[in-house]
């Protein structure tokens, strides 16, 4: 279970962009978060991944309380968690090719990369050549692509999906809504997929919670 | 492919080739400063100090070129030897000013917080005061030499690079790649490491370029108020110095080819680090991507 | 009548430092005509946003481009900078971005952009009441709000902001309108504003190229539909026919639109070619459960679809 239980956050704490805001996820479950640009939906996305310290609120992480954020989080509450960006070419570090973009996670934990690499760039469709290119050498699907192996390197048991496929075509979109339904079933992980196109969100999630006036209605 | 039959037109060929002319003049005259300063005085045994009365404050000539000075010492040849040590000065003095520069500003950027606002408060102070002021400060307190004019450029001047660092490292510690490393378990220490120093380095590189002709201005500047180097030590600053008596006489030689020696090249190193500059803008660098 | 934006044979190649040429447009042909909106999808890096570059000569210096693209009778891929500054941007050609926020200068009001603009492309004057109306009279034609009209662009919502863009786009009353991208990254609602607003403003006499990857979007709006694939054009087909029954001829353009979520939502399997090695055939054989020996041929675009085997109507009909 992922709980977010009251968050209040934002950039500037006399004006938060989300206020009290309770949502949870059951295990295994996909709950969609559909709402307008700008509502704070991403905000809440990066709490749940433990990237943005809230002002007040808490998030429990399959009972656990959340000990800290960012890099004061403990390393296995953070693992815990897969997150993708919507825009790939931001979340890739430009000097480093797709394979060591993949292999990261692991090297960082100094764990044995070569075969997790290679089998995470055959569930997303990367091969040939490409593994050894950087980000300005391949297109935006192909680096969105990347950059959910990278999520998955670590076996998260919740993937959090902000705009994951906002930027891309309709083929690549259900392509890598199907690694991460495949992914899922292997596993059993949770997903929080954030977004504004309600059909894609319908089509995918079990569950999905409309952003309201003071955030997400959620009636689960 | 069928490319051959077809009639390709370019557009924009005129911007290019004035651009390759500029970059590649600049670069003929730095290679050619390099050679000169580095191959004249161990190839040559000519003098720069020899003295000859009998041909003092000669104009220009086929024998000397840039003329005399007042001792009758070749121009050419002490000029030569000038950019050597102002070179010298200049590179080294912006390598420390960088180094410190670099450390400074990618630590205060990382830390963030109360470390980043008192570190950048401090810079704000110094930067507040004359560079030149702060200089002639700092070598006045040590004995005339090549030593103290290092110093006192890298203290000065290492301040907008810490600026330039610190703001890239903030821009860049904000960036989604950053918070996915964060999620993959990366420690602070290896996100420092490996995402934000790499991505400041070109900065801090290409600001240590463009270090270089303001440090060499500045020695010359220090030379030329007397505090820099000795007299008898030819640098650029010194020589347009030391002619400053020819030239209320109407001899305008031993001012103007020290003068150029100092203008041109720091020209031509500015003018480079323009072209590496343009093509650090990732705006130009996504102009290649699709 | 003749078409307000005639393109005939458009490549675009980039030559690359390493001597490695890539093919980011390759022989697209089409016409566009007063009062139509023509939609050109495809996935991202298969050449659309090439393909508009070249149309305004905002091409990159390593560009070469090949073919015509005539605007009444200036080819504008043989037109100069002055003229093309001078006379085609703005002027003739109206262009809508992908990212209004960043189009829009930050340090300005909304109002002295579109003053700017206005004085820059009409006779409205350098100031006074004369101005005022028709800073005004743009604004209202975008549908933005005029108490805003004093706000710089961070101050304003996504929608606000590409409404502020549009207006910019249409004050030179431009027979070419060109929407590069203009959703991507708008929610569903404003999307459908935007690309309405945009559908209003060519009323009859003006054309629209709406370069775009949201096929949902393009459905709502384009009479007819280009899809792109790997630089080529591979299906120039009636909106109603392509979107409707019966459907899309070209097999790349039924996988792309059977991939829509509330069609079967599965991927067209593998992943297009490189712009660098396309392959000497049909760019799309690799991928293509039709392929066959012809298809190591490239297939002309012949009857508005560009391939050996195209679905052919009857046997949809069948199917439906």
């Amino acid at each position: 279970m992922l709980e977010l239980l009251s968050v209040t956050a934002g950039y500037d704490r006399r004006a938060p962009v989300l206020s009290d805001v309770t949502l949870t996820v059951e295990p295994g479950a996909a709950v969609g978060l559909l709402g307008p640009s700008g509502c704070g939906k991403s905000t809440l996305a990066r709490v749940a991944a433990l990237l943005h310290e809230p002002y007040a609120g808490r998030v429990v992480i399959d009972g656990e309380p959340a000990r800290g954020w960012r890099h004061r989080a403990p390393r296995a509450q953070r693992t815990a968690f897969g997150v993708v960006f919507q825009q790939p070419r931001l979340s890739a570090d430009p000097r480093l090719s797709l394979a060591d973009l993949i292999a990261e996670p692991l090297r960082a934990g100094r764990l044995e990369h070569t075969a997790r690499v290679r089998e995470l760039a055959d569930a997303v469709g990367l091969g040939g050549d490409l593994l050894g290119r950087r980000p300005h050498e391949v297109s935006d699907g192909q680096l969105q692509r990347a950059c959910l192996a990278r999520a998955l390197t670590l076996r998260p048991r919740w993937l959090i999906c902000d705009e994951m496929t906002a930027m891309l075509d309709a083929s690549t979109t259900a392509a890598l809504v199907g690694v991460v339904e495949e992914y899922r079933r292997e596993t059993g992980a949770g997903l929080l997929a954030v977004g504004h196109d309600r059909v894609l969100l319908e089509r995918w999630c079990g569950r999905t919670v409309e952003w309201g006036e003071r955030g997400p209605a959620d009636d689960a | 492919m069928a490319d051959q039959n077809l009639d390709w037109r370019t557009r924009g060929a005129r911007r290019r080739s004035t651009r390759t002319w500029r970059v590649r003049s600049s670069a003929a005259i730095v290679a050619l400063v390099v050679l000169a300063v580095l191959l004249v005085p161990p190839l040559t045994n000519l003098d720069q100090q020899a003295v000859d009365l009998t041909a003092k404050l000669q104009p220009p000539s086929w024998a000397h070129p840039f003329g005399t000075d007042d001792v009758g010492r070749d121009l050419l040849l002490r000029c030569v030897y000038g950019l050597r040590v102002s070179l010298l000065v200049g590179v080294v003095a912006a390598v420390v000013a960088t180094v410190i520069g670099t450390a400074v500003g990618a630590l205060s950027g990382a830390l963030g917080g109360w470390a980043d606002r008192a570190v950048m408060r401090v810079v704000d102070t110094f930067s507040s005061v004359p560079h030149l002021l702060l200089g002639i400060f700092v070598v006045a307190m040590f004995r005339p030499g090549v030593w103290p004019v290092v110093v006192s450029v890298g203290l000065t001047h290492w301040l907008s690079t810490a600026r330039i660092v610190r703001a890239e490292v903030l821009s860049l510690r904000s960036r989604p790649y950053v918070d996915a490393a964060i999620s993959g378990g990366a420690s602070r220490r290896r996100v420092t490491v490996r995402h934000l120093l790499p991505g400041v380095l070109p900065q801090a590189a290409l600001a240590a370029v463009l270090m270089v002709p303001h440090a060499i201005w500045h020695e010359s500047a220090l030379s030329f108020l007397g505090l820099g180097l000795p007299a008898h030590q030819a640098s650029l600053g010194t020589l347009v110095q030391s002619a400053r008596g020819s030239l209320l006489a109407g001899d305008w030689w031993p001012t103007l080819f020290p003068g150029l020696f100092i203008i041109v090249p720091t020209l031509a190193v500015a003018g480079l680090g323009g072209a590496w500059r343009e093509r650090l803008d990732p705006r130009r660098r996504s102009e290649l991507t699709l | 009548m003749t078409p307000v934006l005639s393109v005939e044979r458009l490549s675009v190649r980039f030559r690359m430092r390493d001597g490695v040429s890539v093919r980011a447009v390759s022989d697209a042909s089409f016409d566009l005509a007063a009062g139509e909106c023509l939609a050109l999808v495809g996935e991202s890096g298969c050449g659309k946003s090439v393909l508009a570059s070249a149309l305004l000569g905002l091409l990159p210096e390593n560009a070469e481009t090949a073919g015509s693209a005539h605007l009444g009778d200036t080819d504008l891929l043989a037109a100069d900078e002055r003229t093309l500054a001078r006379r085609i941007r703005g002027r003739r050609v109206g262009l809508v971005p992908q990212s209004p926020a960043a189009h829009l200068t930050p340090v300005r009001t909304v109002r002295s952009q579109l003053a700017e603009t206005i004085s820059q492309l009409t006779r409205a004057g350098r100031r006074g009441p004369q101005l005022a109306t028709a800073v005004a009279a743009a604004a209202d034609r975008a549908a933005f709000p005029l108490d805003h009209l004093d706000r710089y662009p961070h101050e304003l919502s996504g929608g606000l902001a590409q409404r502020a863009a549009t207006a910019l786009a249409l004050v030179g009353d431009a027979p070419l309108l060109l929407a590069d991208e203009p959703t991507t990254g708008l929610d569903r609602d404003l999307v459908e504003r935007t690309v309405d607003e945009l559908r209003r403003h060519i009323g009859d006499d003006r054309a629209l190229l709406l370069i775009t990857h949201d096929l949902a979007a393009a459905e709502r709006i384009a009479d007819r539909v280009a899809v792109m694939y790997a630089s080529r054009i591979v299906e120039l087909a009636d909106a109603d026919a392509f979107f409707g029954s019966p459907g899309p001829r070209h097999p790349y353009a039924r996988g792309l639109l059977n991939a829509l979520p509330d069609r079967e939502f599965a991927p067209i399997p593998g992943m297009p070619p490189e712009l660098t090695t396309l392959p000497d055939g049909c760019a799309f054989a690799a991928r293509c459960a039709r392929a066959d020996d012809t298809c190591a041929w490239v297939p002309g675009l012949l009857d508005g679809v560009a391939c050996h085997h195209p679905e052919t109507a009857g046997a949809e009909v069948t199917r439906a």
